[in-house]
Formats: C-alpha cells, sequence, structure tokens
C-alpha cells in the first residue's frame, strides 16, 4: 500500500514539525539547512502521495541514514509547515525518480 | 466552451468572497463554464452570498480538485492572492495547468504585497490585477473589469 501524508500526520504522532506558519521561503530555507541531502522538485509533484505546493525550485529534505524525509507543507490558511517523519527506502528511490536536479550537497 | 478555474484563498480578507462573486459572473456572462475551488470555509462564505448559485453553480474542494488536477485540464486560471501560501497555491496550480492565467492579488501592508508580486513575477507568466485593498473591492473591481477586457477581443 502506498504511502500517504495526509493520512499519516492525522492518525500517527511519528512526524516532527520544524517550523509552522511560515512563509514557504522561510520554509525552504529551514530545510536546506536542516537535511543532509537535498532533492528539488516542481511544484504539484506527488511526495508521499501528496501534490507539493509551493514555488519552484522546492526542496526535499533527505536523511538516507535515518530513512527520513523533510518536506513543506502547505495550507491556504495557515502558510507553511515543514515536516520530517520517517519513510520507506522505496519512497526516498521515488522522490530521487522525480526530482529535477542532482543532489545539492 | 471554455472552461475557467477561479482558485480562492483563505477567505480571512472580506474582499475575496464579493470579488470571486463578481469575477464568476462576469466570466460565466462573458461565455466561459466557470468552476471555483476553494477551502471549505470559503465555500460556506460562497454558499451564504449566494444561496440560490445565481453566481456560481459548479464549486469543488481546492484539495481534491488539486489531487487530480492535469495539465490543460482547464483553459483560463484565474486565482485570488493575499497570502503567502495564496502565491504558493497559485503558483503550483499555474505550473500544472500550463495555461493562460490571472493573478488577482490584494494586501493592506505595500511591502507584502510587493513580495507577492515579484514572487509571481519571477515564477508565473501570469497577467497580475493588484491592489492595496482589504475591505473595499472597488479598486480591484475596476482593474479586473479592464484587464479582462483582452478576453473580449
Amino acid at each position: 500500500m502506498s504511502f500517504c501524508l495526509e493520512l499519516h500526520l492525522q492518525q500517527s504522532e511519528d512526524y516532527e514539525i520544524l517550523i509552522s506558519n511560515a512563509g514557504f521561503k522561510e520554509a525552504k530555507t529551514v530545510i536546506e539547512n536542516h537535511a543532509p541531502k537535498i532533492l528539488y522538485v516542481k511544484p504539484g509533484a506527488k511526495v508521499l502521495g501528496a501534490r507539493i505546493i509551493g514555488i519552484p525550485p522546492i526542496p526535499i529534505g533527505i536523511d538516507e541514514a535515518q530513512s527520513k524525509i523533510t518536506l513543506p507543507y502547505t495550507k491556504p490558511c495557515h502558510g507553511t509547515a515543514v515536516v520530517e517523519l520517517p519513510v520507506e527506502k522505496e519512497e526516498i528511490d521515488k522522490v530521487k525518480a522525480i526530482s529535477v536536479n542532482p543532489l545539492k550537497k | 466552451m471554455e472552461k475557467v478555474l477561479i482558485l480562492l484563498g483563505c477567505p480571512e480578507s472580506p474582499s475575496q468572497t464579493p470579488l470571486a462573486l463578481y469575477t464568476a459572473h462576469k466570466l460565466t456572462k462573458m461565455g466561459f463554464d466557470v468552476t471555483v475551488a476553494s477551502t471549505p470555509s470559503a465555500a460556506k462564505l460562497l454558499e451564504v452570498s449566494d444561496s440560490e448559485e445565481f453566481y456560481v453553480q459548479k464549486k469543488v474542494d481546492l484539495e481534491k480538485c488539486l489531487e487530480n488536477l492535469e495539465e490543460k485540464e482547464y483553459d483560463l486560471l484565474v486565482g485570488f492572492v493575499h497570502k503567502d501560501a495564496a502565491v504558493s497555491y497559485f503558483v503550483t496550480f499555474y505550473h500544472i495547468l500550463n495555461i493562460k492565467s490571472f493573478a488577482i492579488v490584494f494586501e493592506k501592508d505595500a511591502e507584502l504585497l510587493e513580495k507577492f508580486l515579484n514572487d509571481l513575477t519571477e515564477n508565473t507568466d501570469a497577467t497580475l490585477i493588484s491592489a492595496r485593498a482589504y475591505h473595499n473591492p472597488t479598486p480591484l473591481r475596476v482593474k479586473i473589469d479592464k484587464a479582462f477586457k483582452e478576453l473580449e477581443d
């Protein structure tokens, strides 16, 4: 069964919010400074079963050692949050497959 | 009939709902098939303001619309932008749809308004309709009328 970000955030406590109610650029800086590796995706790209909302290029933080992904999560009335959560390795591979540029770090 | 998607943001600004109804009706009269995508709270404001669905007949949930959205699914995008998150949503819809687009940008703070306009200019080729506005929708209504004249040609 494929990962569903919305469901995970509703039903699990296994995630960390690094920043909330932020602007997109602020959230982008948090991801770029936090994650060991950064992949960039296009606006609307599907990551963990959800469309990623933001201004291109959108960073997705990758921590392969801990098998974690850090990503922006935007809602119309609440701005942008940055969420870090554990994922299966195959989800990291899916992000690699849709990234628009090589690893930055 | 060409299809237009009107994208609403957070309904916090009092100008958004009346301008959305005005814009939807104007585009319908111009011959467009209009769909409004919004959050549940923005949809409630539309439902109460237009209880007989005189101005807006087609409404979709913003998140469901985004989830299944495909390139060229609509012919025209009109987005209301008055928060940082609305810039992100508009840019995302713009890049997925890849169609002619108008962004109606409003904010009472001049610096924030300029930031929103810069972000949209750098990341889209959308036509920008903007004003320092919060309570008063009239300056934007006048600019919307002027900008949409190009659709009549």
